[in-house]
């Protein structure tokens, strides 16, 4: 299994505070006050991993009942929804390589209420020549 | 007069090294067979069946049935099973180093020694080399006596030219055990390259005479001078499943004079041959 890393939020906070702005605003881009927030909301990917594996935790909250449903871009399997409510939470274990966007869409699924990203940092990796040795007795 | 040239070898290749500092290497954009990502620890072994004769009176072969290998790059220093390296100056197709690498003759006398390990089935300490029993004909007793782990060091060129890989080592014990010096040269030469790939390896070790009478000689009965050890070697690898690869070789070296006519060695060659798959983490 793949090891990770899953960077606490204030942690992201520092990291991340230019595209804070960005993330905050898109999870509320109708301005009806709904707010999406993920925890983790970044996973660092370390020289030998090749995946991240971990437990997600979405949490809405509205000023006003709404009915919506949450969903994770080009993962039709993941569907949860709720009528007139004004919070709610869904907890869900993901496999990913390349971020992951939460949405929270009406109940038809066409308008995008918020939405939020759970991003992955892959480490820079660089290489070098391997040795060359001939006069091994493997090589 | 060799710490002395080792000196010079150093202060020039310092030299190269300012001059072409921190040298990139545009080439190598990914894992392959000539490059290697840096920061990662990279482990192997292979298993299967395979020997390395003994050319010590009543030497026993060492096996070759387990053998782990592993390595480490940093953006310069790297460690290559026993042996330990700093690149001073690399290229696409140079690359200058300064490396560590253990005396490796004394394989045939002790079956613990690390490089048996990492060639072979390990042991429990035994010795390899037994005493010759009184009764054989014109059996010459060398006092008993230890033969220590020894490390050498020194630069370290290493090319690839037209698909031709070459390594040049100008080695120095370190451990003063012998302050012998020790050369090593050979050539990569790739024979077949399709789906699998057969290459041959052709070589020099050069040993001075101080690190042959650490070995093979014993003061007032056997002294010799230095010795040169010509190898020729052919080795096959296949692709397999996942990550695992077959791998076969058969190496012959003989043993320059100098070790041939030591009392202790009966044959003037070692031969290893070895066939098993080696499976990468």
């Amino acid at each position: 299994m793949a090891r990770r890393t899953i960077v606490p939020a204030f942690v992201l906070a520092v990291l991340m505070s230019g595209a804070q702005t960005t993330a905050a605003a898109a999870s509320d881009p109708s301005g009806d006050g709904i707010r999406l927030e993920l925890s983790p909301r970044i996973c660092t990917l370390a020289i030998d991993d090749k995946q991240c594996e971990t437990w997600v935790h979405a949490r809405w909250r509205s000023p006003h009942e709404e009915s919506l449903c949450l969903v994770i871009v080009d993962r039709p399997e993941v569907k949860r929804c709720w009528e007139n409510y004004t919070e709610g939470t869904y907890n869900i274990e993901l496999v990913f390589t390349e971020d992951v966007i939460f949405q929270l869409k009406d109940l038809d699924l066409r308008r995008v209420l918020a939405s939020e990203a759970l991003r992955v940092i892959k480490a820079a990796i660089h290489y070098r020549h391997k040795r060359r040795q001939p006069w091994n007795l493997f090589d | 007069m060799y710490a002395k040239s080792f000196k010079w070898l150093l202060a020039i290749l310092a030299g190269l090294a300012q001059a072409q500092a921190a040298s990139t290497d545009d080439d190598c954009k990914g894992t392959s067979s000539e490059c290697v990502a840096v920061g990662k620890w990279n482990f192997s072994v292979a298993l299967g069946a395979g020997l390395r004769s003994n050319p010590l009176v009543t030497g026993k072969n060492i096996p070759l049935v387990v053998i782990p290998q592993f390595s480490y790059y940093g953006n310069r220093f790297f460690i290559n099973d026993l042996d330990l390296g700093f690149t001073l100056v690399e290229n696409t197709t140079n690359t200058f180093s300064l490396v560590g690498s253990p005396g490796y003759d004394r394989v045939f006398f002790y079956r613990s020694d690390l490089q048996n390990i990492f060639i072979g089935l390990p042991g429990l300490g035994t010795y390899v080399a037994q005493r010759v029993p009184a009764s054989t004909p014109n059996a010459v007793q060398f006092p008993a006596r230890a033969r220590r782990i020894t490390y050498l060091a020194g630069p370290e060129w290493t090319f690839k030219l037209s698909g031709i890989s070459g390594q040049l080592d100008a080695l120095h014990d370190i451990t003063n055990q012998n302050n012998g010096t020790e050369m090593r040269a050979a050539l990569g030469i790739p024979l077949v390259e399709s789906k699998g790939s057969l290459t041959a390896n052709v070589g020099v070790t050069w040993k001075s005479a101080a690190i042959v009478n650490y070995y093979y000689g014993s003061p007032g009965i056997y002294e010799a001078g230095s010795a040169l050890n010509p190898f020729f070697k052919l080795g096959y690898t296949l692709p397999l499943a996942g990550k695992w690869r077959f791998s076969a070789f058969a190496e012959y070296e003989r043993l320059g004079n100098a070790i041939a006519n030591s009392p202790i060695v009966e044959e003037r060659f070692v031969a290893t041959a070895f066939v098993g798959a080696i499976y990468t983490f």
